[in-house]
């Protein structure tokens, strides 16, 4: 038994472990252990800077050979999942699930949901031939879709919607899959890596239609993105910050195996568009730019906390593919990179808001406020992330962002960096926003005796902190890990060191510009305390706006209609974008459906049977 | 040769004893039908789990062939032999207390035995003849309830069957004027005069006659009302098994007649009407019994688009799909005793009934072919066979299914949704699991069946590779007229 067949095994007995000890006291620890034990497993199997490693067994079914086989990309995302895995069920066991069992949820349907997701990951990256990618991604979409529905309510009804853009998803796949098996007559990647070249242009356009919409609907790129932010934002605690971490990201690890690992960005490259002056890099460059985008802005006019970010996360996922498609050592692996920073960052965030969420009972940005008093380390955790998440310094989000935007533009290709600049525009507008009306201005008088979040929660949150913050500082041992993913998928190797990257233009040191940053800081705050510290400490409504003071009795709100002058600017730009779409297609199968439906009522036996022969005596004669 | 004759003969003396015997004793007359299927099983069950190599053939009364009634009972024919006597035993009224009970059982049992001559007969005057012998017993059965919409359900169903076998008798005639026998084995000695525009026009005439009880577009419109109206065991059967043995005559002409024509056209054709007809249909249902009745209609769109791939992959896909939609939707017509009324009123059932709720998951998520689960093994099958078919026609049907199949897999999870709902005043629904113990049995075996897949499919192709082979149909039945055949140059 090798690293990998552990590795199985132990996902499959944690999934084994939630199941049958799910609603005990000691699921937590357990669990911890299992995902744990699942961890050491992966760094045994060596697969990132080692040889690939195979599964022992393998299936075959109707002929067909099902395998797994773990490379860095496998180890990679696989990292990623555990990780988030661990940290959600860290954060979710101890007073977090007293409460939710509170509410009349199931701590053990819970757990197992989110096992169930973390083992559907583990055997989706470690796919060898389509049909065990095809069996990874079903059994990951309706794990997805369990953990999704819990809630019931609106979180059944956005799992819903989820179930029908995943499920459709997954037919275009399948379709693929059945296009791919006449060409290639078998569905393991390296025949049909082999009869990949030999395709014509219009069979690859079909084929990078059925599975770009189909691993890009998971991805949540443009114009499949509308079910993702109420689907993950609705999602209990812990499931939301796994989801948002990883979830989506599986598309774009099918993306990278069979666009960039299968066919090749060169050959995306000579995929010209007709009439046009784009190819078929291009095109799906603009749809990622688009991504980034919309989903951003759309972030931007959120009321609601976890529904801000769950928008943001949609729209960091552009950045990834951006920065792939650039196809430069430094463009992919900003976007490899971004995929690790930006996961750290988004559980660490989603943790803070839902520690909000759990000691306010709130997460409507026009109903809180001033909280920084009281829960300062739920501050920290979301000021780093909300600096990472905008892709400023010194945190891990600014290393990949810069690399993505470095590679735009020594590669000539400006007017996608301009749309990726107007994206991190709104992000730090969003964010801005985010952490205003949380945690800065008014306390509100209800939230007086809200406490700090409890250790349990703390633990995560900080340690995840402290990660976004090294990962920014030192981003030489993720870099290593990106190196060998490239090298894995064919792509030009960066040249990195501790703390950057060298390139043709001398690169960066984020050492260096952090410590400057640092020093910046260290040196006001000299300044500062040489001065003797002029400072006075007043009560937190001891306030004055417009030259008027303010006290505790008059209670103001400037959280509600937040950016009132952009939004009267930009506001009508927004038209429910893509909505139309959904509602279109909506129609379209009501119409079909009344019309069949219609069918059914005429019953004219007599009228049919005629008309069935008299069409068939046409079409034989 | 006892296996080919006993399971006809038996249940339709039986049908014919249940009433007399129940003036004399209520108690005989009710264990009569059992004991005659179980008969009828035990029988059978040893040709198929270990079936003979050589097909059984029986010419009734030594009567040579093409002259005298011929029993083909190959490894296909004896399979569906035994599904009839399983799942006419697994949705037999065992509860009782029916006032017609003697006149159902008779019911029951008259369908039992002509859905096992379906199976087993070689010859199309037969078939026709046992299919005019199911139509009749399911009118009865259907309207038995006596109630008004049961009645007008029958009545069309009655209309649309009656025009249908009109049609398909014409295409029988037809086919007698061009060749001079209805005996399948000699038609497909020389299938030439066949090929033409005649022998297609009575092919066609037979698909639209045959596929009335097989919920074939268009004549399928009697399948919601009769299956919403029609006791559940009863939509079962017909649902799960009679539509099954009506395509099974289809098939039979396919591969003896018509393989190399373009008959299978039509079969593709108004396969992608009906799944797409079936499944949109489907997508509004306001009740239990016609949501699985409309997807049972799309589900057999998919046994006809299977059954029109080439050669012997499209009698595998085929059979697969029959196979597992005898076994899923069986059980979901068994959910649907108890969950009969609108799906409104069914919100938050899995609370009562939690086993039942999972059990439907189980059967929707195969339905719409979820791997592991068989559903997307046949599915597989159908879909890889429509890419390597190439033709325009077939990439419609890929897109169809596929398309279809998302519509599919969203009303039976917004169906799923409902029953998890947490309401108060949650629906009785079963009183226990005795209720709906048929569906829990065939949950079971669809769990076998995904754990020994492989097994499975090897007996699949074992089964494909007889029913598949003309030359080896026409032998079993000829052995004379095959050898003369080659002679010929």
């Amino acid at each position: 038994m090798n690293a990998l067949d552990l590795l199985f095994l132990l996902s499959g007995a944690t999934l084994l472990c939630a199941l049958l000890f799910g609603r005990t006291r000691w699921a937590a620890p357990l669990l911890l252990l299992g995902y744990a034990a699942q961890f050491v497993a992966l760094l045994q199997t060596n697969a990132l800077f080692g040889e690939p490693i195979s599964l022992s067994w393998s299936l075959v079914v109707l002929d067909q050979p099902m395998h797994w086989r773990y490379d860095a990309l496998s180890w990679f995302f696989a990292l990623i999942t555990l990780g988030a895995g661990f940290l959600s069920t860290g954060y979710g066991s101890g007073v977090w699930m007293r409460d939710y069992e509170r509410a009349g949820h199931s701590a053990g349907v819970l757990h197992t949901a989110l096992a169930a997701n973390v083992f559907s990951m583990v055997l989706l990256v470690g796919a060898e031939d389509f049909l065990s990618l095809f069996l990874g991604w079903e059994l990951l979409n309706w794990a997805t879709f369990f953990l999704m529905a819990l809630r019931g309510g609106i979180a059944a009804r956005a799992a819903l919607r989820y179930l029908g853009y995943a499920f459709t998803g997954g037919m275009a796949i399948l379709g693929a899959m059945a296009l791919l098996y006449a060409q290639a007559g078998s569905l393991e990647f390296q025949p049909i890596r082999e009869s990949l070249p030999q395709m014509s242009d219009g069979q690859l356009w079909v084929l990078l239609a059925l599975l770009g919409s189909g691993f890009g609907i998971k991805m949540g790129l443009l114009p499949f993105h509308l079910w993702q932010a109420p689907a993950y934002a609705e999602t209990p605690g812990p499931g939301s910050a796994f989801f948002s971490a990883v979830s989506a990201r599986m598309g774009l690890y099918a993306m990278l195996v069979f666009f960039v690992g299968m066919v090749g960005l060169a050959r995306l490259v000579q995929m010209e568009i007709p009439y046009t002056f784009l190819n078929g890099r291009d095109l799906l460059a603009w749809i990622a730019v688009f991504t980034i985008i919309f989903p951003t802005y759309t972030a931007l006019q959120q009321q609601d906390a976890r529904y801000l970010l769950a928008w943001h996360g949609i729209g960091q996922g552009g950045y990834m593919v951006l920065g792939v498609l650039v196809g430069t050592a430094e463009g992919s692996a900003g976007g490899l990179l971004h995929i690790f920073n930006h996961a750290i960052t988004q559980v660490a965030l989603l943790m803070a808001v839902f520690a909000v969420l759990y000691r306010t009972g709130t997460t409507d940005l026009n109903r809180l406020g001033g909280l920084v008093a009281r829960m300062p380390l739920t501050f920290l955790t979301l000021l780093f992330g909300i600096i990472s998440l905008a892709g400023l310094p010194p945190m891990a989000g600014f290393v990949s962002k810069l690399l993505v935007y470095r590679a735009l533009l020594f590669e000539g290709m400006p007017l996608l960096f301009v749309g990726a600049i107007i994206g991190t525009l709104g992000t730090i507008l969003s964010v801005y926003k985010l952490i205003h009306n949380i945690f800065l201005g008014q306390l509100r008088l209800e939230h007086e005796s809200v406490q700090e979040a409890p250790l349990s929660m703390l633990i995560p949150m900080l340690s995840l902190s402290l990660l976004i913050f090294l990962a920014g500082y030192f981003p030489g041992p993720t870099l290593s890990w990106v190196a060998a993913v490239q090298a894995q998928l064919g792509l030009p190797v960066v040249n990195y060191h501790l703390g950057g990257v060298y390139d043709a233009h001398g690169g960066f040191n984020m050492i260096w510009i952090v410590s400057v940053l640092l020093a910046g800081f260290g040196i006001g705050a000299l300044v500062f305390f040489g001065l003797g510290g002029p400072s006075k400490r007043v009560h937190q409504l001891d306030n004055y706006a417009g030259g008027h003071f303010l006290y505790a009795e008059n209670r103001y709100q400037y959280s509600d209609h937040f950016y009132a002058g952009l939004m009267h600017l930009i506001g009508p730009w927004y038209r429910g974008s893509f909505q139309w779409l959904e509602r279109a297609l909506g129609s379209i199968v009501d119409f079909l459906a009344h019309f069949t439906n219609g069918f059914y009522g005429i019953a004219q036996p007599l009228l049919w049977s005629l008309a069935a022969v008299l069409g068939i005596a046409v079409w034989v004669f | 040769m006892l296996p080919l004759i006993l399971p006809v003969v038996l249940p339709l003396l039986a049908a014919f004893l249940v009433m007399p015997l129940a003036r004399m004793s209520a108690l005989i007359a009710r264990a009569l039908g059992p004991i005659v299927l179980t008969t009828s099983l035990v029988l059978l069950l040893p040709c198929c789990l270990d079936p003979p190599a050589q097909p059984l053939v029986l010419a009734i009364g030594n009567f040579a062939p093409p002259l005298g009634i011929v029993f083909y009972g190959d490894r296909l024919a004896l399979l569906f032999a035994n599904a009839v006597a399983l799942f006419f035993l697994l949705f037999w009224d065992w509860r009782g207390g029916n006032p017609q009970q003697a006149r159902q059982d008779a019911l029951m049992l008259l369908l039992a035995a002509s859905a096992t001559g379906l199976a087993l007969s070689g010859d199309l005057f037969n078939l026709y003849v046992f299919y005019e012998l199911a139509a009749v017993a399911s009118f009865g059965l259907v309207s038995l309830s006596g109630t008004g919409p049961a009645l007008v359900a029958t009545v069309r169903y009655l209309l649309v069957s009656a025009f249908g076998s009109v049609l398909a008798l014409a295409g029988i005639a037809l086919l007698y004027l061009q060749t001079g026998t209805l005996n399948l084995a000699q038609l497909g000695i020389d299938p030439e005069p066949l090929q033409g525009p005649a022998g297609l026009l009575a092919f066609g005439l037979m698909v639209i006659g045959f596929g009335v009880k097989a919920e074939l577009f268009p004549l399928n419109y009697w399948v919601p009302e009769v299956y919403a109206s029609a006791p559940a065991r009863i939509s079962a059967l017909l649902a799960g098994l009679i539509s099954k043995l009506a395509v099974l005559i289809l098939l039979r002409l396919l591969v003896l007649v018509y393989g190399d024509t373009a008959a299978p056209q039509i079969l593709l054709f108004l396969g992608i009407l009906t799944i797409f007809f079936g499944e949109f249909s489907a997508w509004r249902a306001q009740d239990f019994p016609r949501m699985i009745a409309f997807s049972s209609i799309g589900q057999l769109g998919l046994v006809f688009i299977a059954f029109s791939l080439s050669g012997s992959w499209g009698v595998l896909a085929g059979i697969a799909v029959a196979l597992h939609h005898l076994l899923v939707k069986s059980a979901l017509f068994g959910l649907a005793h108890r969950w009969s009324g609108s799906l409104q009123a069914l919100t938050g059932s899995a609370q009562r009934t939690p086993l039942a709720a999972a059990l439907f998951v189980l059967f929707a998520l195969s339905l719409i072919g979820v791997p592991p689960l068989p559903g997307f093994w046949t599915k597989i099958l159908v879909l890889a066979g429509l890419a390597q078919e190439g033709s325009a026609l077939a990439f419609t049907g890929l897109g169809a299914i596929l398309l279809v199949t998302a519509v599919e897999a969203h009303y039976l999870f917004r169906f799923a949704l409902q029953l998890y709902e947490k309401v108060e005043n949650a629906p009785a629904g079963f009183r226990s699991f005795w209720e709906f113990l048929p569906s829990l049995l065939l949950g079971a075996a669809l769990l076998a069946v995904t754990l020994r897949i492989n097994p499975v499919a090897d007996r699949l192709r074992a089964i494909t590779q007889q029913a598949a082979d003309r030359s080896f149909y026409i032998t079993q039945v000829f052995p004379q007229a095959a050898a003369h055949r080659k002679d010929q140059p």
